[in-house]
């Protein structure tokens, strides 16, 4: 089911406004494929009329609406003498109520292969009874919707990053494209998406538009990272501080997470709103307790899951959290949801420490060590017993690297990477209980899918 | 996040607060008479926030270290989370806007214009 109001606003006390073309978009956004469009006036002196469009046609309507029930013809609703608790505007309209009750306040269309069937000279009409006046007319669409598939949302949100890029100013575009063209898993936009697809509200272009400024304000986030953890690479590439020095890097990430926050504004969902801005505050404070733990690196398992539930979960959160409420899914689900995205970003913060560890990656072994980046595996090893002593020893020290090849040798001799992995494992099983819980309206198996997907991968 | 993560949140903005927040946050009090008693002083903050945050960032001249740009996130994150909550529609995006100028010209190495300018006419925003 999904449900959204036509707006409009009329000109002329007595007017038919032709809204077949408005219905067919709403049908289309959608992804309705086989089923019905339910219309309801949300107004007593709107009623709902299929007839032709044909301009003679429509003042013969008028005219017969005229003789049936005449402006001014002494209506008992019109003797405000009579009547009590009067509003100080209103008007004297009789005749638009019994007209009304001539038409109806009600249409029910029926859809087939994704649009309207309609007669060759039908269309759709709201008929005005007593305007000009802003109106609303309320749609239900049900049956059966097309499930976007997987390439298509991604294409959907590769071309809303795309045209984002193409207004901005080419200084700070161009480096936030050529991060964007180094790939990623894009895995916060697709969970933005899977999770709009849930409530009544789906729209598969909002979610896009919500999904790539979810996906620009992460890549803003990485800009500062980089700059911070003084990284030369990033999915293969130089970063932006690295190309381009810090002054550069401070102004892009500002730009992007400034346009990230707007487009966000933009969509017009207070809540959506607020859970962005949330998991923004929570990723700046993390990575400022980040930055103060290297002084005790590798720190301990409680320090390492407060980081990175905010550096990294927390965006997976608001992500799934998100799209559900752009959906107007229900309290329960988008709590559920929010759970689910948190307990899906901590373990999948757990996977990408095991595959620093991981010869076939693509990216070279122990480069968390190198940039005393906090590191489950390694806070293992460190408080193991027989090979913890001289892990410490060597964290302390400088870490060239030699240091770095001997501390992965000491990591890997021990039970901490099968720990970790299992840990992650143990996450995504209490995600997917999250997802048992609520009605999904038939996501589950793809929420379950990338939440599986998110720990068992290779880089 | 945590009560004690709070807690050290909390003694950073502290810091802050006394080495010149708090002036920054009065100087924006004028602005906002336009909003409810409530409101105003959470706007104030906000746009005392990007201020102080971009400055900290070094944003147009010179980078900060990385451990003081991450206190300037902070405080655009902190700002923007104020707005998010307590501010008009018009008021977020006008903000946004406003860092969107400040942040495009230091990246081409033209003259930004003032900040401070910029996030007081971004507090009279209108649809």
């Amino acid at each position: 089911m999904s449900g959204t109001r036509l707006e409009f606003a009329t000109r002329h006390a007595t007017e038919f406004v032709d809204i077949t073309s408005q219905i067919r978009d709403e049908v289309r956004r959608s992804g309705l494929l086989t089923g019905r469009a339910h219309l309801q006036s949300l107004h007593t002196t709107l009623g709902l009329a299929v007839n032709e469009n044909e301009p003679l046609l429509l003042r013969d309507f008028e005219s017969l609406l005229e003789r049936l029930a005449p402006t001014g013809a002494g209506y008992k609703h019109d003797d405000f003498a009579r009547r009590f608790d009067i509003a100080l505007d209103e008007p004297v309209n009789g005749h638009a109520h019994c007209r009304q009750l001539l038409l109806s306040a009600f249409a029910t269309l029926l859809i087939e292969e994704g649009d309207l069937v309609l007669g060759r000279w039908q269309s759709v009409f709201a008929v005005e009874l007593d305007g000009p006046r802003q109106r609303e007319v309320a749609i239900q669409l049900e049956g059966e919707f097309a499930r976007p598939t997987r390439e298509g949302a991604e294409g959907l949100v590769e071309l809303e990053l795309a045209r984002q890029l193409m207004v901005d100013p080419e200084a700070v575009a161009s480096p936030m494209r050529r991060l964007l063209d180094a790939g990623g898993k894009r895995l916060r936009p697709r969970l933005v998406q899977l999770t709009s697809a849930i409530g009544p509200r789906n729209d598969p272009l909002r979610a896009a538009e919500l999904a790539a400024a979810v996906e620009l304000l992460h890549n803003a986030t990485l800009i500062h990272d980089d700059y911070v953890d003084e990284s030369t690479h990033r999915r293969g590439r130089p970063t932006v501080a690295a190309a381009e020095g810090p002054e550069r890097a401070i102004a892009v990430g500002d730009f992007y997470f400034a346009k990230a926050t707007r487009l966000v504004a933009e969509i017009g969902n207070p809540g959506v709103t607020s859970a962005v801005a949330e998991a923004l505050e929570a990723i700046c404070a993390s990575q400022i307790d980040d930055v103060a733990l290297r002084g005790t690196y590798p720190g301990d398992r409680d320090s390492y899951l407060r980081v990175i539930r905010g550096k990294t979960a927390s965006l997976f959160a608001a992500a799934c959290a998100c799209g559900a409420l752009l959906s107007e899914a229900a309290t329960d689900v988008v709590d559920a949801l929010r759970r689910y995205g948190d307990l899906l970003g901590t373990a999948f913060q757990m996977a990408d420490d095991v595959i620093d560890f991981s010869p076939s990656s693509g990216k070279p072994v122990g480069l968390d060590i190198r940039q005393r980046v906090l590191s489950l595996p390694l806070i293992y090893a460190a408080e193991d017993r027989v090979v913890g002593p001289e892990v410490r020893r060597l964290l302390a020290g400088s870490l060239g690297d030699s240091e770095v090849g001997r501390v992965t040798e000491l990591v890997t001799s021990t039970d901490a990477l099968p720990r970790v992995r299992k840990e992650a494992q143990t996450l995504i099983e209490a995600a997917v209980r999250e997802l048992e819980a609520v009605e999904l309206d038939g996501l589950q198996p793809a929420l379950v899918g990338v939440a599986r997907s998110a720990v068992d991968r290779s880089s | 996040m945590t009560v004690q993560a709070l807690d050290r949140e909390l003694d950073r903005l502290e810091g802050l607060w006394s080495d010149g927040l708090s002036d920054t946050y009065r100087a924006y009090l004028d602005s906002v008479g336009q909003f409810d008693a409530e409101t105003q002083p959470k706007l104030a903050l906000a746009a005392a926030l990007i201020e102080v945050g971009v400055r900290l960032q070094g944003l147009g001249g010179r980078a900060a270290p990385p451990t003081t740009l991450l206190v300037g996130d902070l405080c655009l994150a902190r700002g923007s989370r104020l707005l998010a909550d307590s501010a008009p529609l018009a008021v977020q995006v006008a903000f946004a806007r406003a860092i969107e100028s400040l942040s495009s010209a230091a990246a081409a190495d033209q003259p930004a214009p003032a900040a401070r300018q910029l996030l007081q006419a971004s507090l009279g925003a209108v649809r």
